[in-house]
């Protein structure tokens, strides 16, 4: 970023004469003022916020947004602020709010998005990719851009659970293929039982691809009776509820894989293996290589397992196990 | 099926003066024309849209001949492509050029024919060896001839050698320019085939498939070998059914022994293509099945419905006629054997299967006087 000095002017500004709506500069979102009032109440602001005079002569906040809120829920009448020349271009504003806040604070990806956002205004997506993103530490691609900026669309709701990492940025770009009503579900549902983000990037496409398999809305998926069942259950923890429902809609949206791996996992139970023997079958049966993994503690134990496999029968038709009974 | 609509021409600098970028400027005198840079990045855009009305022409200084991008870990034929330029006019859903090119516009290589020789050194060169060519991998053979006059310079170079075939793999009924050539010998037109239900929701702009097939019987009638490629097969309510349809279609119009090959492929994507697709094409349920991720990286369906395809649809295929040289795009040994019953077990010797179909039937090619 080119290099720019702005001569501001020091001024005891009267905080009822400052619009504290949240401003085309602002990057603030779902943050806690507690820990910031307690400072300035006990130190008073130590960095001046940044203001713009307005046409009708009140002020619009460049930067310090939130110490300005703090001072307001303080209750202190004014604030010694810093104010910019009217000439100021927006965008060179706009980069000093964005270097003030980059300075101090931890941004989360909503306040990220705000910025880029804001960016958009000025320069061109590719100028942002490659100037801008690296520089709040987020894959600098032009993916991540569009899911950043489409995070303003959704609801509040939904961008405070990002905010706070309970829900991932890519499955949130993936709601917004939805309508309100169903993102609002999949992200209370993926909220309240803490899941993690892999869990909910499949979960969430399961959802959306079953709907559209069964001719069913996504309410009616999530609706299902052994989904309720499940998010009722008391007697099992959330990780457990995670995976009961990852199951319930693993059966529905890959039938066939699922009835081949509980053919396979059948077909192995009836083989009677000896202990610490697992096979392991290729991944999706895609492939033919499957692997023999045999713990043991000496030679000796390894060679009676081995004879052991050795005489196993029906040890000769495990690669025909999944195949179970003909599918679809 | 009408031709399709160019609203600007893109000339690339050092292209000007190549003889097909004069040869479009004269069939398109009043479309705007603007001069620009190579390697010119363009507008995100106007990738993700693919700018399929803008026509951009290249010299090209790749290379023009290029072995099929294949995949170690399933059976591949040995195809190999001639590029001739990048994307098509058509809109096909599926198509796996929404994620792999990184650039937008109709893409013509206007020194295709001033490098003709640099491709008949490599095919003169090995005599004893069979090139099984295709120009419609990247983009369609024929849905730009008009423009291009492809086949005007291809078939006579191609007809000239012994040991290749050129395949013109199309979903258009644009057969005027082949059939008024002269040129029959290594020359194979093939259709790239589908259900009624997946080329009337998915292959956008294409012709729809009593279109294709009569084409390919006119081709016939004028002595041109035939191939066909159900590829992408895609597994939807009511597949087996649609899929036989367009199996007696071909049975009531086409006679099977100058058949020189029918491929079969069932839908496979790479994973940032579903994501291309779900952009472009909103709401759309071609990933309704069960994909699992394949040995090479591709989304595939779950091995037994793709065996179920393959099976239903030979089977048919072979009742019809048992020597249509079916083979299996990109496919392991062991779906061959289930599905087909028998399998080539390697790459190398599905190329031996297809270099004979083309010795066999190109020798036995019979040319109609015209």
């Amino acid at each position: 970023m080119e290099k720019k000095a702005f001569k501001s002017t020091p001024l005891q500004v009267e905080i009822s004469d400052i619009d504290l709506s949240p401003g085309p500069f602002c990057m603030s979102f779902n943050f806690d003022l507690e820990p910031l009032k307690d400072s300035i109440d006990r130190f008073g602001v130590l960095n001046p916020p940044y203001l713009l005079k307005n046409s009708d002569g009140n002020f619009t906040v460049v930067a310090g947004y939130r110490r300005l809120l703090a001072v307001r829920e303080l209750g202190l009448p004014d604030i010694v602020c810093q104010i910019l020349p009217d000439d100021i271009p927006p965008f060179e504003a706009l980069l000093l709010n964005l270097n003030d806040n980059l300075a101090y604070r931890h941004l989360n990806s909503v306040e990220k998005g705000m910025i880029l956002k804001r960016l958009t205004r000025f320069l061109k997506r590719e100028e942002i990719v490659t100037s801008f993103m690296p520089i709040l530490g987020i894959p600098s691609n032009r993916q991540t851009l569009e899911l950043l900026l489409d995070l303003e669309e959704l609801e509040e709701r939904i961008r405070i659970s990002v905010a706070r990492e309970r829900l991932s940025l890519r499955v949130a770009g993936l709601m917004g293929t939805l309508g309100r009503d169903d993102r609002l579900r999949i992200n209370d549902l993926f909220t309240s039982l803490r899941w993690s983000f892999n869990r909910q990037w499949e979960a969430c496409q399961w959802i959306i691809e079953i709907a559209s398999r069964e001719g069913r809305s996504i309410k009616e998926v999530m609706d299902e009776r052994e989904i309720i069942a499940v998010l009722n259950n008391e007697k099992i923890n959330n990780p457990q509820k995670v995976k009961s429902i990852v199951r319930i809609l693993k059966a529905r949206r890959f039938p066939s894989l699922l009835e081949a791996e509980e053919s396979f996992k059948k077909g192995l139970s009836n083989l009677s293996l000896p202990s610490g023997v697992k096979v392991i079958p290729p991944a999706f049966f895609e492939g033919i290589d499957y692997k023999l993994e045999i713990v043991f503690k000496k030679g000796g134990e390894l060679k009676e397992k081995l004879a052991e496999l050795c005489h196993l029968s029906g040890l000769e038709r495990i690669t025909e196990f999944w195949r179970g009974r003909e599918h679809r | 099926m009408k031709r399709f609509r160019i609203r600007r021409i893109l000339i690339e600098k050092g292209a000007e003066n190549d003889s097909l970028a004069k040869r479009i400027l004269k069939k398109l005198p009043n479309i705007p024309r603007e001069d620009v840079e190579p390697y010119e990045l363009a507008p995100r855009e106007d990738i993700e849209g693919m700018d399929k009305e803008s026509l951009r022409i290249i010299h090209f200084n790749g290379e023009f001949l290029k072995p099929c991008p294949g995949t170690k870990r399933y059976i591949c034929c040995g195809y190999k492509i001639l590029n001739v330029g990048i994307n098509c006019p058509m809109d096909c859903s599926y198509c796996f050029l929404q994620s792999y090119v990184n650039q937008p516009s109709l893409r013509i290589f206007s020194n295709l024919k001033d490098n003709l020789n640099v491709l008949g050194d490599i095919i003169d060169s090995s005599p004893d060896r069979i090139f099984r060519i295709g120009s419609g991998e990247f983009t369609d053979s024929l849905s730009l001839d008009y423009l291009t006059g492809w086949t005007d310079f291809l078939l006579p170079f191609f007809s000239h050698r012994d040991n290749c075939i050129l395949e013109l793999k199309t979903k258009t009924s644009f057969t005027k320019s082949l059939i008024g050539s002269k040129y029959r010998k290594g020359i194979v037109v093939a259709w790239s085939l589908n259900s009624h239900h997946i080329i009337a929701n998915e292959e956008h702009k294409t012709a729809d498939l009593k279109q294709r097939i009569l084409a390919a019987q006119e081709c016939q009638k004028a002595g041109f070998l035939l191939g066909f490629h159900f590829d992408p097969l895609i597994n939807y309510p009511g597949w087996e059914d649609g899929y036989q349809e367009t199996v007696q279609l071909l049975e009531r119009y086409i006679a099977p022994d100058s058949i020189i090959w029918i491929s079969l492929g069932t839908f496979r994507y790479m994973p940032d293509l579903k994501w291309a697709i779900k952009r472009r094409f909103p709401g759309i349920n071609i990933f309704n099945s069960e994909f699992v991720m394949g040995l090479d990286g591709k989304f595939r369906y779950f091995k037994p419905i793709r065996v179920e395809m393959y099976a239903k649809l030979s089977e048919r295929l072979n009742k019809w006629y048992d020597d249509l040289g079916l083979y299996l795009c990109m496919e392991s040994d062991d779906v061959w054997r289930q599905s087909l019953g028998w399998s080539p077990k390697n790459s190398a010797n599905l190329c031996t299967y297809l270099d004979n179909r083309v010795r066999r039937l190109v020798a036995d090619l019979k040319v109609p006087k015209i």
